[in-house]
This record gives C-alpha cells, sequence and structure tokens, in this order.
C-alpha cells in the first residue's frame, strides 16, 4: 500500500466524520422537535461554537421546517428526517473507509470502485437538496453546507483513491457477490436507525389532537375571505395576519405539503396591530390593520392581496407605524382597490372580523387553522402538518387518528 | 479470516453507536412530551376578549348596567330606549352626574348635531356619525343619548330627542348591516328635561364645530359612544 493511496482513504474518512457530525447535529435538532415543544436550532459551520438560532430566523430553521427536510411525513407526525439517512450513510463511509485501513486494502481497485460508486450518492441527493434549498425553501442552511462539503470531499475522495489503486492494476472482473454483501451491510445502517426511529419516537394520541372547536362558525358578520382551494373541499378556516412572518411560513408549508389544495379554505383576518386590534399592547406586525382592509376590499381578489402582503411583509411591516404610508404602497400595487382603504366601511368589517375571533374565544396568536371546525394544534403547524391535517380531511368527524 | 473479524466488529461497533445515539435522541424527545403532558399546561395564551378599559370601574359598570338593561339593551324585549323619566329613574342621579359618568369618553364620543326643529342627519353628521361607529374597536356598547333644546314645550321636545336618537339607529342600521346592533346600541332621549350638556362638552367633536357652542346648539344632538367596558 502506497502512501498517497491510504492518504486518499483518511481523507475521505475525515470528510466522512465531517458529514457525520453536520448531519448528527441537523438530525438530534430534528428529533428535539418531537416533543412539540420550541426549541433553538444549530446553525453554524463550526457546530457546537455558534451560537444556536432561538428566534427561527436562520435558514437552518427554514430548512428544518420546510416540508422538503424529511419524507413520509403524512404517515408518521414530522416524517423520516432526510438528515437521518444522511447520517447513516456518511457513518457508514467512515466505517469503509476505517474498515479499508485497517485492512490495509486501501490500493485495492475493487474496494476503492465501490468508495465511488458508494460516495455518489451524498453528492446526488446534496446537488438535489442545493437547488431545492435555493429554488424553494429560499434559504441556505449551514449545517447543510457543511453536509454538502462533505459529500463532495468523500466524492472526490473516493475518486483519487480509485485513480491510484486502479493505475497499473490488472483487469478483473467485478466481485459483485462482494459489492452486493457491501450494498447491504449499507441498507442495514440506513435501516436499522430508521427503524428504531420510527419504533421509539413517540405516538400521536387523540388527546394530543384535542385542541379544541370553533364555538361560533358561522359568518354572521360576512367577515370570511375565500381563499381559493378545492371547490366542494374540506370547509377550513385560517386566522391570519397578512405580516405575520409564521402565517407566510404556515402558507408556504401547506402549499407544499399538497394538502392544501384539497381545502376549501376561508381566511379570518386577524391583525396582531394595535391600530385596530385592542387585544394587543404592542403592534407585534405594525401596517397589519391597513393590509387587512386591503385584503377585505379586494373581494375575489383578495388571495392576491394575501401574497402580495406575504411577498412584501418586511418592507409593510418597516412601513407599517404610519398607515398612510402603507395605503400609498397598497395603492401602488392594487389601484383598484385604493378608495375603499380607511373607509368606515371596511373598518367596521375589520372590527367585525376582530369580533369573529373574540366570539369564538380563540387565543391572541396567528396563525390559526380549523378543518371542519376542528383545531389543529399549534404543535401541530410546523413538523406535523401533513399527518395531522391529512387525517383531519380524510376523517369527517372527530379527531385525528393515532398513530406515531 | 482476521479481516474478517476486524470488518465485521467494525461494522457492529458503527452501527451500535449510531443507533444508540438515534435512539438515545428519540427517547429524550418522548421522554420530555412525556413529561410535559403529566406536567401543568405550558403558559397561557391570552384569549381574545373585548375591550375592557381602566375607566369602566365597578361603580360605573353598575350604572350602565342598570341604564343598559332598564332601556332594553342586555335582556332584550320589546322596549327599545329610554324615556327621559326613565332614565332618570334608573340612573338614579342628578343630570350633572349622569353627565359626568361619559368624561372618561372624551376621545370616543362625538355630538351629532341637528337643526332647531329637525331630527335630520345632514351629511356631516353622517360623516362623524360613520367614522364613529366604525371606530367599534373592542368596546361592546353603542349608547345614542339625544336631547332637544329647551325652546318648546316639554311634551315636543321629547318627542323631537326621540326622533333624533331613532334617526341615528336607522342610519346604523342601513349603512353597516350589523347583526349585533340590536344587542350594541342603547338609545336614551332625555328631551330638554334632563341631564342637558353644559359647556364642559364644547371641547368634544362635533358636526359642527364651526357653530358657537352655546347650550341651545349643544343640545340639539345626539350624543354617541362606543362604552369600552364588559358588563
Amino acid at each position: 500500500m502506497s502512501q498517497p493511496r491510504s492518504g486518499a482513504v483518511v481523507a475521505l474518512a475525515l470528510f466522512a466524520l465531517v458529514g457525520t457530525v453536520f448531519a448528527a447535529v441537523s438530525t438530534a435538532d430534528f428529533i428535539a422537535f418531537l416533543d412539540r415543544q420550541v426549541h433553538s436550532v444549530t446553525c453554524s459551520f463550526v457546530p457546537g461554537l455558534g451560537a444556536p438560532d432561538t428566534t427561527g430566523t436562520s435558514g437552518c430553521h427554514a430548512v428544518l421546517m420546510s416540508p422538503y427536510s424529511a419524507v413520509f411525513r403524512a404517515s408518521t407526525w414530522g416524517g423520516i428526517p432526510i438528515s437521518l439517512a444522511a447520517l447513516s450513510v456518511f457513518a457508514y463511509l467512515l466505517f469503509r473507509a476505517a474498515d479499508l485501513l485497517a485492512r490495509r486494502a486501501a490500493a485495492d481497485p475493487d474496494e476503492t470502485r465501490f468508495l465511488v460508486a458508494a460516495t455518489l450518492l451524498p453528492v446526488l441527493v446534496s446537488v438535489a437538496y442545493f437547488a431545492i434549498a435555493l429554488l424553494r425553501v429560499g434559504s441556505l442552511c449551514k449545517l447543510c453546507v457543511g453536509i454538502y462539503v462533505a459529500s463532495a470531499g468523500v466524492f472526490v475522495s473516493a475518486l483519487a483513491a480509485h485513480r491510484g489503486a486502479a493505475s497499473g492494476a490488472p483487469a478483473r472482473p467485478f466481485p459483485w457477490s462482494r459489492y452486493a454483501v457491501a450494498f447491504l451491510e449499507g441498507v442495514v445502517f440506513v435501516a436499522v436507525p430508521v427503524v428504531l426511529y420510527l419504533a421509539l419516537k413517540p405516538g400521536y394520541t387523540g388527546a394530543m389532537a384535542n385542541c379544541g372547536t370553533l364555538i361560533h362558525p358561522e359568518d354572521r358578520y360576512g367577515v370570511r375571505v375565500p381563499l381559493g382551494g378545492a371547490p366542494g373541499g374540506v370547509p377550513a378556516i385560517e386566522v391570519l395576519d397578512p405580516l405575520c412572518p409564521a402565517c407566510k411560513a404556515f402558507a408556504q408549508r401547506l402549499a407544499a405539503s399538497g394538502l392544501g389544495e384539497r381545502l376549501d379554505t376561508q381566511a379570518v383576518l386577524f391583525p396582531l396591530d394595535k391600530e385596530c386590534n385592542w387585544m394587543v399592547g404592542e403592534s407585534l406586525h405594525p401596517g397589519s390593520c391597513a393590509v387587512s382592509e386591503a385584503v377585505l376590499c379586494a373581494g375575489p381578489a383578495a388571495p392576491d392581496v394575501l401574497q402580495w402582503a406575504f411577498t412584501n411583509q418586511d418592507e409593510l411591516r418597516a412601513i407599517g407605524k404610519d398607515t398612510k404610508q402603507v395605503y400609498d404602497r397598497i395603492r401602488q400595487a392594487f389601484p383598484d382597490i385604493g378608495g375603499c382603504l380607511g373607509r368606515p366601511g371596511v373598518r367596521a368589517r375589520l372590527n367585525r372580523s376582530l369580533r369573529w375571533v373574540v366570539a369564538n374565544a380563540l387565543p391572541v396568536q396567528t396563525p390559526q387553522l380549523f378543518v371542519r371546525g376542528q383545531k389543529v394544534c399549534e404543535e401541530d403547524t410546523d413538523l406535523g402538518l401533513d399527518f395531522v391535517l391529512s387525517r383531519l380531511i380524510d376523517r369527517p368527524q372527530g379527531g385525528g387518528r393515532t398513530g406515531r | 479470516m482476521q479481516h474478517g473479524k476486524l470488518h465485521l466488529a467494525l461494522f457492529l461497533a458503527v452501527l451500535v453507536v449510531l443507533s444508540g445515539t438515534v435512539a438515545w435522541w428519540v427517547r429524550a424527545a418522548a421522554s420530555r412530551l412525556a413529561e410535559l403532558q403529566a406536567g401543568a399546561a405550558g403558559p397561557a395564551t391570552a384569549v381574545a376578549s373585548a375591550a375592557d378599559e381602566g375607566y369602566c370601574t365597578g361603580p360605573l359598570k353598575q350604572i350602565l348596567r342598570r341604564v343598559l338593561t332598564s332601556c332594553g339593551l342586555i335582556k332584550g324585549g320589546a322596549q327599545r330606549g329610554c324615556q327621559p323619566v326613565q332614565a332618570r329613574n334608573v340612573a338614579a342621579m342628578s343630570g350633572d352626574d349622569f353627565n359626568a359618568l361619559f368624561l372618561p369618553l372624551a376621545n370616543r364620543a362625538a355630538i351629532i348635531q341637528f337643526d332647531q326643529d329637525s331630527a335630520e342627519l345632514g351629511s356631516r353628521a353622517i360623516a362623524l356619525l360613520d367614522k364613529t361607529f366604525a371606530d367599534q374597536r373592542g368596546a361592546s356598547y353603542f349608547l345614542v343619548v339625544s336631547r332637544a333644546s329647551t325652546e318648546g314645550p316639554l311634551a315636543y321636545n321629547r318627542e323631537l330627542s326621540r326622533k333624533r336618537a331613532e334617526a341615528v339607529l336607522d342610519h346604523i342600521r342601513s349603512k353597516f348591516n350589523d347583526p349585533d346592533l340590536d344587542q350594541e346600541v342603547g338609545l336614551l332621549w332625555l328631551g330638554a328635561e334632563y341631564a342637558q350638556l353644559d359647556k364642559e362638552f364644547c371641547g368634544w367633536q362635533r358636526s359642527r364645530p364651526e357653530e358657537a357652542c352655546t347650550s341651545a346648539f349643544l343640545n340639539r344632538s345626539a350624543f354617541i359612544a362606543w362604552i369600552d367596558c364588559r358588563l
């Protein structure tokens, strides 16, 4: 065994170790949320050194809460985290590299060829997830970047190891049976942690699904705003604030889940802005009263105004303390509804929207989703959304089914 | 053979560490959840409710409850509004004390003014009425207290003030289409015999601010205000 050949395998082991650490931290963060509480999220290129994200504003939080962070979300609460599979794959690569070094087989081209094939998997998945992060989530997470780099590192190291091992080696038939065993070992590395994860994760009980119902779902005030969705779909009511970041993120998760299309959703506007909402001492989302008026004024175009508000939340909140400035910005984007803003009629309607919330004795928070009158628990509006919502949609009466 | 054992040992070692770590994380989350479910509920989130401002003292609420109940607002019923004698009886207080009840409402009230001998709402009266009624915020009750100036006979002024109160209610009903209107709006017509507004109210928002603030002009009016009290 020559030094350069084993050097490439050592490099591969180091990159696999780096990938294992990043994937482990990401998986630990994800699993922490299985207790249905709020947690800080690690978001650093050096896990353990950077300050954790306690506000939910980092790219790591956005990615973790995105529908792409886990698979089989509709089948098990939270789904199976992709990072768990990444952890298994990097641990497996670490094992293979350590095994080659321990057996002094780093110069065996049959072994290094398998390494190249095995390291191709994290590279391909990293490319796909990098694209998703940029194009769909709109945020990059530092832990993910660490995993991308580690993926590239193991692949390049495997290529280098194989190039060195294959040079001058006589051509021989592929040892398919050895490859099959090695592949099976890889499958075991992924399967065992996943099975353990599924077996040990907390169950979803009927009590967890019971977060109340609407006392007065009727729309006596005519304040509910249709948001589109399937005609004849499952009736749903979303209590929202157009300038609330959590509402925007929730809308994105709902859209990405594909379940929103099965709902016939109506919005009840509940701006957390003291300009019109007496229930908040301070404006959590300044400007949202004015934007809510715009949504009410827009009639059938309300979903467009809402989408525009979500897109421009930061800007609108920044100017939100000056209602006139917010009105001007709305008029600029939607000239047709300019004349309606600030009028007594729309203000009274917005007030009734708030009173609908009072009549139903709802918590002063947004978003809140009610499907067939039953509330989707706040704890189920992120990682557990697909699981809980699919059960509520498929089950007309009572709470969602239990499960894991 | 030796290599095979080494391979197997490494395989098992890494797999056990990996699986054990994952199992530990998941069990920790499950255990935290179990503790949470067994323990007391977390910090309660505020529940949406109607406003109950600081000026809603016990005595004020007591008076309001009596007035609103007797005037058919809280319990409903056929009666709609209070006449001067009733108002005086249920309030059980002097006219000045009655008016003093509304002093904390300076920022929530408006005085809708009428022409002499008229119960017709002018355009500026309508604008102020619309603006004031639309600014309900968290208030539960809207009071309309109409009056007449002292010119003319007692009975005529009672009737005129009743018409003024009802003109306000009719406009609100047609303009705002509020299904809760009958549970929200309380009418009191006081004629010219009880609780006449004095100059203390000249600084309040009026539909005719340019008019001289004489007692006559001030009392040809309907005083309107949202009451931010939960009764």
